[in-house]
């Protein structure tokens, strides 16, 4: 079988040989499992293995060095930024924040290189992952405008491969609106594996966003991990189209009582595009809530995949947890699967999940053309308002318009 | 039904065994084995080859280890595979000739073998241990030109029908238990419905384990012509043992243009004692296809017995306009699991399927939904819709629902809804209220809860999964 891709570790600088050799282990690690296939149940339906091989000859690692790149930053509201250049922080800006309430550095690899998962990208993140950020929010600190992370990739990726981890901690009482946003100038093929590790404590609120800005010839993988406490909130609006490849891995944690999550995604695939949502809800204790809903609307030859579990644990009484997907077929080429998944322990709850597939209300469209309205701009408005139902729960202001924005140019096209 | 009859029936009522002399195959599982099985069905020399087919198959294929229950290891060599009551083995011509001892053993069983229960209606064969043991209406069925048989028999007087459809819904080569059974399997029954008849009467097998350290390993083959109709009704028991018995049965469908099947079945195998000793072990594949256009298929299950019930009724829709049902109840108790729930595969073009799913969990139960709706690329205007609830009595059992659900085309449509909720406090308030005690109200409300799929059972079966829904859940309510 063709090897298509090829790791090394001496190619990140500043090791210390004990790093090396852990590194070493956890690549040793993903050369047994390699690229997941759809035999791993949890790859069932995305088989990343034969997309790889599909659409890379070699891919191979690198050490980035940050160099200053120019990139457009988002003009349409006012705020707070982290800078990263394929990983690397390269600059950062807190104008708007008072100081020593946030604290942000380069993520220490050192002490995150563990050998415990069974998720093979998993250990190619620990063996090769330079880069990343971790950010720390102290206690009683609400920021006051948004913070985005700027996500660039360079048009000098072909065929590599860039891995980083990122970690965010809200202390007590703290507020955070995150902006994830992806911008790319690279037309060249090339895969991100990110792990990012969120901690949300007492009485603390997150908001994370995620955006991509344009069409990309990117393979995305993030693994996600949150763990919540009690009173705490965590909310994630995705908007991941565009990408090539995108698998979205969420857990969230719900820790301590009264904790609440909720997931909203609204994707819109076209050509042979493959995004996939997979989320894992942990309900550990009584009275928390979590909610989520993925819509997806698909072109073309393209692939949308849903797997979520929601899983009660017997504690957990008065759970309140709820799972909806909503997908719209628009070519008899492209294919929509989801695994809705409820494992309960616990009878005192309100777990219910529903999954739909299928076409567009022709009836609808036929309505709207009758009133003068073109055939395509009848099928945006049906999706855009499908999609964007998703924002609903955003509070109204400029950041919401931009969210808005932004969906409709993924559906319009850029 | 009043608390004295609950009580009577409370322990398993077909914990009975009943004194025959059995023949018994070699223990193990090797070619001897099949071979002596083979022999002593007095078979042609291609159900042997088959058979061996199957064999090798098996050698090596792996147990599969993904299901959720999970089992301590089973030892193959340690069984017996063919466990026959010795005076079957000069078959009886009428019922007279029968071993009282059985016909007893059915009467406590209720099956309706004698002839004065002519009014049920009901053709019978029955299944002990091993070895089909009667078929009661032969005549009025031939009449017909209904074939209705032991599989055994089949093979011998219908090789043409048998070699053109055995194996051809579950290939020898499916998975592990189905190619287990085809291998070794010892008798079941065959049913051949010819074109344009309307089967007269609802057929009934009845499957019951006797004797220990014997695994059961029937095979049902049903064929429904074009454009006729056939329901039969499947119902099983077994002794209490405080062993494991495995029960690995294939159960195969075919329809053709404009037929219909409905296969019920109430599975009331010994389901262990209440720390979850014994009990059988249910592995069975169901399988159906919709071959001929306007076909239909349509499984009803009521799942309330087996330590472990492993199993999936599917249907797979190749004929246009076919429709594939499935309906279904599952109880678990005490330490009883359940991983079942259906297949719908969508291959011809306007193809529909409707899935209820009924789950019930108490005790320290594990319950759990699993099932595929695959709507192919050429399947359009397909439609399908699964519902599936679980009602969850106390916080020590677990109800889990996986569906797999894809949709490869623009012009179908997939629903599904799921709900997990305990039993409205308001109702069980309501019901004592009214003078019911706990027991009462739980099997009331459970009853009204299943019903939806109680209501697609034939009449004799409903009566008797009722009675079953509310032993099921005896003492689960505290």
């Amino acid at each position: 079988m063709k090897e298509n891709y090829d790791f090394k570790i001496d190619k990140i600088k500043d090791l210390s040989q004990e790093e090396i050799n852990l590194r070493k282990k956890n690549l040793e690690l993903f050369y047994q499992a390699g690229f997941p296939n759809k035999k791993d149940e949890d790859w069932k339906f995305s088989d990343l293995n034969s997309i790889i091989s599909n659409n890379f000859n070699k891919i191979v690692n690198d050490d980035f060095l940050p160099t200053k790149t120019e990139f457009k930053n988002i003009e349409e509201f006012e705020h707070n930024y982290i800078s990263l250049l394929n990983g690397k922080l390269i600059s950062k800006d807190f104008s708007y924040e008072e100081k020593n309430k946030i604290l942000i550095d380069n993520y220490n690899h050192k002490n995150e290189l563990s050998l415990d998962s069974k998720n093979p990208l998993y250990f190619l993140n620990n063996a090769l992952a330079t880069g990343g950020y971790s950010l720390e929010i102290l206690k009683n600190y609400k920021l006051k405008k948004p913070l985005v992370i700027y996500n660039n990739f360079s048009n000098s990726l072909k065929e590599k491969i860039v891995n980083y981890k990122n970690s965010i901690i809200l202390n007590e009482n703290s507020e955070l609106n995150l902006i994830n946003y992806i911008n790319n100038s690279s037309k060249e093929n090339f895969m991100v594996n990110t792990i990012e590790k969120i901690k949300i404590k007492k009485d603390s609120s997150l908001k994370n966003i995620l955006v991509n800005n344009s069409k990309c010839n990117c393979y995305f993988y993030k693994y996600l991990n949150s763990d919540l406490e009690k009173n705490s909130t965590f909310e994630n609006y995705l908007l991941p189209s565009g990408f090539k490849f995108n698998k979205l891995d969420i857990e969230i944690n719900l820790n301590e009582e009264n904790s609440n999550s909720s997931i909203f995604s609204a994707l819109n695939l076209s050509n042979n595009e493959h995004q996939e949502i997979k989320t894992r809800i942990n309900h550990n204790t009584p009275n928390c809530n979590s909610y989520q809903k993925v819509k997806n609307v698909l072109n073309d030859q393209s692939k949308g995949v849903y797997q979520g579990k929601i899983f009660v644990k017997n504690i957990a009484q008065k759970t309140d947890a709820y799972q909806l997907s909503k997908a719209i077929i628009l070519n008899d080429a492209a294919e929509f699967d989801a695994k809705p998944e409820l494992e309960i322990y616990a009878d005192d709850v309100k777990c219910s999940h529903g999954s739909t597939s299928g076409s567009i209300d022709l009836d609808s469209i036929h309505y709207l053309k009758s009133r003068g309205i073109s055939e395509k701009e009848a099928f945006q408005m049906l999706i855009n308002g499908f999609l964007s139902e998703t924002l609903e729960k955003l509070s109204e202001g400029k950041l919401k318009n931009f969210l808005i924005e932004k969906l409709k140019r993924q559906i319009n096209g850029y | 039904m009043k608390t004295e009859d609950l009580k009577n029936i409370k322990d398993y009522k077909y914990g009975f065994t009943t004194d025959v002399e059995n023949i018994r195959s070699p223990k193990g599982l090797s070619e001897e084995t099949i071979k002596f099985i083979s022999k002593i069905k007095n078979e042609p020399k291609w159900m042997l080859e088959w058979r061996l087919k199957a064999f090798n198959r098996l050698k090596v294929l792996k147990e599969p280890n993904w299901q959720k229950p999970k089992y301590p290891k089973i030892n193959y060599q340690d069984l017996y595979y063919y466990s026959a009551p010795k005076s079957a083995s000069e078959k009886p011509k009428s019922l007279d000739e029968i071993d009282p001892k059985i016909l007893e053993t059915y009467k406590k069983l209720g099956i309706p073998l004698d002839e004065q229960k002519r009014l049920n209606g009901i053709a019978v064969d029955a299944v002990f241990d091993s070895v089909s043991v009667a078929t009661t209406f032969k005549d009025e069925l031939t009449k017909k030109g209904i074939i209705f048989c032991s599989i055994s028999e089949a093979i011998q007087k219908h090789p043409d029908l048998v070699k053109k459809y055995l194996g051809s819904v579950i290939p020898i080569s499916d998975h592990y238990f189905a190619t287990l059974n085809s291998a070794v399997f010892t008798d079941g029954s065959f049913v051949y419905i010819p074109p344009n008849t309307k089967c007269p009467m609802e057929l009934s097998t009845y499957f019951r384990i006797n004797a220990s350290e014997t695994g059961q390993f029937e095979r049902t083959l049903i064929i429904a012509d074009k454009g006729s109709y056939v329901s039969y009704l499947e119902g099983c028991t077994a002794p209490m043992r405080d062993e494991n018995q495995l029960h690995a049965a294939n159960v195969e469908l075919v329809a053709l243009d404009d037929a219909e099947i409905k296969y019920s079945t109430v599975q009331n195998w010994y389901p262990g004692d209440e720390k979850g000793v014994g009990g059988i072990y249910n592995f069975v594949t169901k399988r159906g296809a919709c071959r001929g256009k306007n076909s239909k298929i349509s499984w009803t299950q009521v799942e309330t017995g087996s330590a472990i019930t492993w199993k999936y009724p599917s249907c797979i829709l190749q004929g246009d306009n076919s429709i594939g049902e499935f309906y279904s109840i599952a109880i678990t108790n005490n330490f009883q699991k359940a991983d079942t729930g259906t297949k719908m595969i969508h291959l011809g073009k306007n193809t529909k399927s409707k899935i209820i799913s009924k789950g019930i969990s108490a005790g320290n139960a594990d319950n759990m939904y699993r099932g595929l709706v695959e709507i192919k690329n050429k399947a359009i205007n397909s439609r399908n819709y699964t519902q599936c609830d679980s009602l969850l009595m106390g916080n020590k059992c677990g109800a889990h629902t996986i569906p797999y659900i894809k949709n490869n085309n623009a012009t179908s449509t997939i629903e599904h809804e799921a709900t997990t909720t305990k039993i409205n406090e308001d109702q069980l308030y309501y019901c004592n209220q009214r003078g019911l005690d706990q027991e009462e109200a739980v099997s009331l409300i459970v009853n009204g809860f299943c019903k939806e799929v109680l209501q697609q059972l034939p009449m004799e079966f409903a009566v008797e999964a009722q009675k079953l829904v509310a032993i099921s859940l005896e003492g689960s309510v505290g």
